[in-house]
């Protein structure tokens, strides 16, 4: 749940040291870094009591994510700012010319991707996630550190949100409210390709921009999201815990 | 979240003189929401208008949570998503009287009726899935509405909304204006009083005891051969119907809806209501409406960006008491009695 307004808080912290230092590179570095060490204690203090119970970890989220919006509300104020284009080249394209920041964009995304799915899938330390999250007491029983892992799963994924956020900043406008919209499509997203399957999560998110991205065309962008939440429905019915869920 | 009530374990302890004592609770529990009954009657006439649209606000957000409290505390559907049906009640009954000029009863009705439909329609596609899931699609489904209502503005006038004038209530010897503020208060307070007799009873029947089984055992539930999805959607469904009575009462108390109805507070209010007053009983949940209008009214004043606190406030009730207000009250007086039957 709090994940959006970590997102919104990576573009905003991005938008400061781009103020501060003027290189939007160096935000791509230090802004997850910094997400990521602040959501350990995160973890640690505020969700950990929660454990066990995803519905009530939930919740406290939502609190965090208050919590979040309201800082920056105060903090940066309620104003829309539009940060510069970091990378102002124009890459022809069939004729068309495309902005090269937005195709950096999808190149550092792919290398994320191959780069998470390789950590989860190749290293030892991606099977001892995967064996935490499949059986806590278990993988605790045979000498994993669960405790350590369930906060550094949380800190991976605050490093990513706000690497998305960072990534984002140029693209969209950095406002306190950004993160919602991006959760609800995140949230479509993880129901259709199923919780805890990164291939599902990909094929999903794919399809399902696409599709959204498609449908603008012809359609108002809110019918369009309509759309893609009724095929989440379809998918519900029949495929009750996603369509990639083991 | 599962909290086991250790009152049968003690009943059995106390024997005669326990039923006995049991009864006098029961009287005096009755008597007590005589009086509480009386006393709102009562005050009604010399309160203040600042004080009496407080009240009001308070009366109709009980019905909200304690219908809320159905669901999250006796079946331990955690949902995320109940401003769908607060929205959907308060546009139900602005449309048909907008539209239609249809008499508030009938409109309240269509209300219930259409919160109802989507209630089921929901329920069904949501109940049935795990616990995380269903936090999830829930907060989907409001978010989808949300957004509907924002941009079909011909319909529900997005962010302006649409403001309508009630005809006057025909109650057979007299007519009355909604409008008239004693009117307003005394329409509100029925409704609650009502609310809390059918949650009331449905809480004691054989119904509630089954929904109570699925919150401490889901399995062990349906080992016992109940329908546990059933007994979810229904407990689900009767949320949603008392979250739409609330939606439509507040839509005629403010004689205009807008899209905020569908908004994200009025999904995290309820649950923040349930936990602070303590889930499971129903009034546990009006206390922390009680609690958070006031501590909304007064601190809003001052500081505009509250919701800081109340994103502290559902971390540390949370954090601290799972049970919440009622739960501390009722585990104190457990106590006492613990102290007089040993001795």
């Amino acid at each position: 749940m709090a994940h959006g307004d970590i997102y919104m808080a990576g573009a905003v912290l991005s938008f400061y040291v781009l103020q501060w230092f003027g290189n939007f590179w160096l935000a791509l570095i230090i802004v997850p870094v910094a997400i990521g060490l602040i959501s350990i204690p995160i973890e640690r203090f505020v969700l950990r009591p929660f454990e066990g119970r995803p519905a009530v970890t939930m919740i406290a989220t939502v609190g965090i994510a208050f919590i979040i919006q309201q800082g920056v509300l105060g903090i940066y104020g309620g104003t829309p700012n539009k940060m510069p284009d970091p990378w102002p080249v124009y890459v022809n394209l069939l004729g068309v010319g495309y902005p090269g920041y937005r195709i950096m964009i999808a190149c550092i995304s792919v290398l994320i991707i191959t780069a998470l799915w390789l950590f989860l899938y190749k290293t030892s330390y991606g099977i001892l996630i995967r064996a935490t999250i499949q059986d806590k007491e278990m993988a605790s029983a045979i000498g994993i550190n669960d405790n350590r892992i369930l906060m550094a799963t949380f800190a991976l994924g605050g490093v990513l949100a706000a690497l998305g956020g960072v990534l984002a900043a140029p693209i969209n406008q950095v406002f306190y409210l950004m993160g919602n919209d991006v959760i609800l499509l995140c949230f479509i997203v993880v129901i259709v390709g199923g919780l805890g399957s990164l291939k599902g999560t990909l094929i999903a998110s794919l399809t399902l921009c696409t599709l959204e991205a498609g449908m603008t065309m012809v359609l108002k962008p809110i019918e369009a999201r309509v759309a893609i939440f009724i095929v989440m429905i379809l998918v519900l019915v029949f495929r009750p815990k996603g369509l990639f869920s083991e | 979240m599962k909290h086991r009530n250790s009152c049968q374990e003690s009943e059995e302890t106390g024997g005669g003189l326990h039923s006995l004592m049991e009864r006098i609770k029961v009287k005096r529990s009755s008597l007590l929401f005589l009086l509480v009954l009386l006393l709102i009657i009562m005050i009604g006439p010399t309160l203040p208008s600042g004080i009496m649209s407080l009240m009001l606000e308070m009366m109709i957000l009980s019905i909200f949570a304690m219908g809320y409290d159905i669901c999250l505390g006796y079946t331990d559907q955690c949902s995320l998503g109940h401003s769908l049906f607060f929205g959907v009640g308060a546009y139900g009954i602005l449309l048909p009287v907008l539209h239609f000029n249809v008499g508030l009863w009938l409109a309240l009705l269509i209300a219930l009726a259409i919160t109802f439909v989507f209630g089921f329609l929901e329920g069904l596609i949501s109940v049935r899935l795990s616990e995380a899931y269903f936090v999830i699609i829930t907060a989907i489904f409001f978010f989808i509405f949300f957004l509907l209502a924002l941009s079909m503005t011909w319909l529900t006038g997005g962010d302006d909304g649409l403001s309508v004038q009630i005809p006057p209530v025909d109650l057979g010897f007299a007519t009355f204006s909604v409008y008239n503020r004693l009117v307003n208060y005394y329409l509100v307070f029925f409704f609650l009083v009502i609310t809390y007799i059918i949650l009331k009873r449905i809480v004691n029947s054989p119904l509630g005891n089954v929904f109570i089984s699925i919150r401490e055992n889901q399995e062990r539930a349906s080992f016992l051969g109940y329908n546990v999805f059933r007994y979810k959607l229904a407990a689900f469904v009767l949320s949603a119907l008392f979250a739409g009575l609330s939606g439509a009462l507040y839509a005629i108390r403010l004689r205009y809806g807008n899209a905020d109805f569908f908004g994200f507070s009025w999904s995290v209010n309820p649950i923040i209501w349930s936990l602070l007053g303590g889930m499971g009983t129903l009034v546990g949940p009006c206390i922390g409406v009680v609690i958070l209008s006031l501590f909304q009214y007064y601190v809003s004043g001052w500081w505009s960006q509250y919701l800081v606190i109340v994103g502290v406030l559902l971390i540390v009730v949370l954090r601290v008491s799972p049970k919440g207000i009622m739960g501390y009250i009722r585990s104190k007086t457990q106590e006492v009695r613990w102290k007089k039957v040993q001795a």
